[in-house]
């Protein structure tokens, strides 16, 4: 059922069904960019409360300028990279996103076998899993990318090659097995 | 080890952005935290009856009214408001127990002091419902006793359908004071089919 308007104005009024109605039509795709980016579920949970939380507090700023989707994912973007740059800045673990941390324990990893791309992006570093993950999987502009991390488009499109790179090697195995993976012509789904 | 193409890992992207993973919390969850907040309002959240309680009194009370109504139509016993209460008048002065008459105009001071009448009610209406299954006046036929038999059937209905409704809803009041009701008239239905045919019932 689509989340009509009558049913945006009852959210904003605090009507609980309502809200839930939203959550449950939103809430797959939000959780998924939130959980792709931190790369861990525990993790990816309290950041996700986090971010419908500040959905629901910012509902009545929402105008309708473009689909509610679209509003709710930038949203969930935005607090899950504060969240993990906030985390990161605590544990004392911020890496340079220019750096080549992608590349890194090359060696260990080739002894990890990951069973799905998933699992493989917990093995890239942040700043490289969150650049795949917005380009590659939600398709977002380097441009763009850039503007989110503050890092400049040459050094988003560098971060992608490195993280592909190391997807290959860590995947390379459901070749080696056999297993069909196919697939033609379809590239980035956002402009290079 | 050789590496995927780009194409391979191109398709792996795309089966993964189509995957579907379910929500990493549950509502409640989230529920609990908008509420601490404010976001959700009760009011807006509950149903039209849950939100005002003199409906949900209302509800109950025109049921247990009703009850009695159709109680006493079926073993014959006057039904209107004048007639119960001349009858429990006759009652009293006859042989001299005192029972609660059920007043139209009773007016209540507050919304506890509505609901507590409406449980006291409630258990007196039980309770009658008990009284009359074991010493009701008149005599029970084959007629009654199939009447009794679809009071119970149909009642058995609304039982299972209240229950389901609480598995749903395990605190809404409506819901428990229908459940309630229910099964009150179905123990004492329940009683009134399984007398023997014939067994004199004596009065309220």
């Amino acid at each position: 059922m689509p989340f009509d308007q009558l049913d945006l104005k009852r959210a904003i009024a605090g009507d609980e069904r309502a809200m839930q109605r939203l959550w449950s039509q939103h809430a797959p795709h939000i959780d998924a960019v939130v959980r792709r980016l931190c790369g861990d579920a525990e993790l990816a949970a309290d950041i996700s409360q986090e971010v419908w939380m500040q959905i629901f507090r910012a509902l009545p700023s929402y105008r309708g300028d473009s689909q509610f989707g679209t509003w709710a994912h930038r949203i969930a973007v935005n607090r899950t990279l504060n969240a993990l740059r906030k985390i990161r800045r605590l544990a004392k673990l911020e890496t340079d996103i220019e750096d080549d941390s992608a590349l890194t324990e090359q060696d260990t990893d080739r002894t990890f076998l990951a069973e799905s791309i998933e699992q493989a992006m917990t093995k890239l570093s942040p700043g490289a899993r969150a650049v795949f993950v917005l380009h590659d999987v939600e398709g977002y502009t380097h441009g763009e990318i850039g503007e989110e991390l503050g890092i400049t488009p040459g050094g988003s499109k560098s971060q992608l090659f490195k993280a592909r790179a190391k997807l290959k090697m860590l995947l390379a195995h459901l070749v080696d097995e056999s297993q069909p993976v196919a697939g033609k012509g379809k590239a980035h789904v956002a402009p290079v | 080890m050789s590496h995927l193409s780009e194409d391979q890992l191109d398709h792996l992207i795309a089966r993964e952005r189509a995957s579907q993973h379910p929500p990493l919390n549950e509502w409640r969850t989230i529920a609990a935290r908008a509420r601490e907040e404010g976001l959700i309002r009760e009011s807006e959240s509950h149903s039209w009856a849950a939100g005002q309680p003199w409906l949900q009194a209302a509800a109950a009370v025109l049921l247990l009214i009703g009850g009695m109504a159709i109680g006493r139509a079926t073993i014959g016993l006057p039904t209107s408001t004048g007639q119960v209460e001349s009858s429990v008048a006759a009652n009293r002065t006859a042989s001299g127990p005192t029972v609660p008459a059920i007043s139209a105009s009773a007016s209540f001071a507050s919304v506890d002091d509505a609901s507590a009448t409406l449980e006291r009610a409630l258990g007196d209406y039980q309770r009658a419902s008990a009284f009359l299954a074991a010493n009701g006046s008149g005599a029970t036929t084959m007629d009654s006793s199939r009447i009794y038999s679809a009071r119970l059937a149909a009642l058995e209905k609304v039982g299972n359908a209240m229950e389901s409704a609480l598995q749903t809803a395990p605190h809404d009041p409506v819901i428990n004071q229908y459940y309630l009701a229910t099964m009150g008239a179905r123990v004492a239905t329940q009683q009134l089919v399984n007398r023997p045919v014939g067994l004199a019932l004596k009065g309220f």
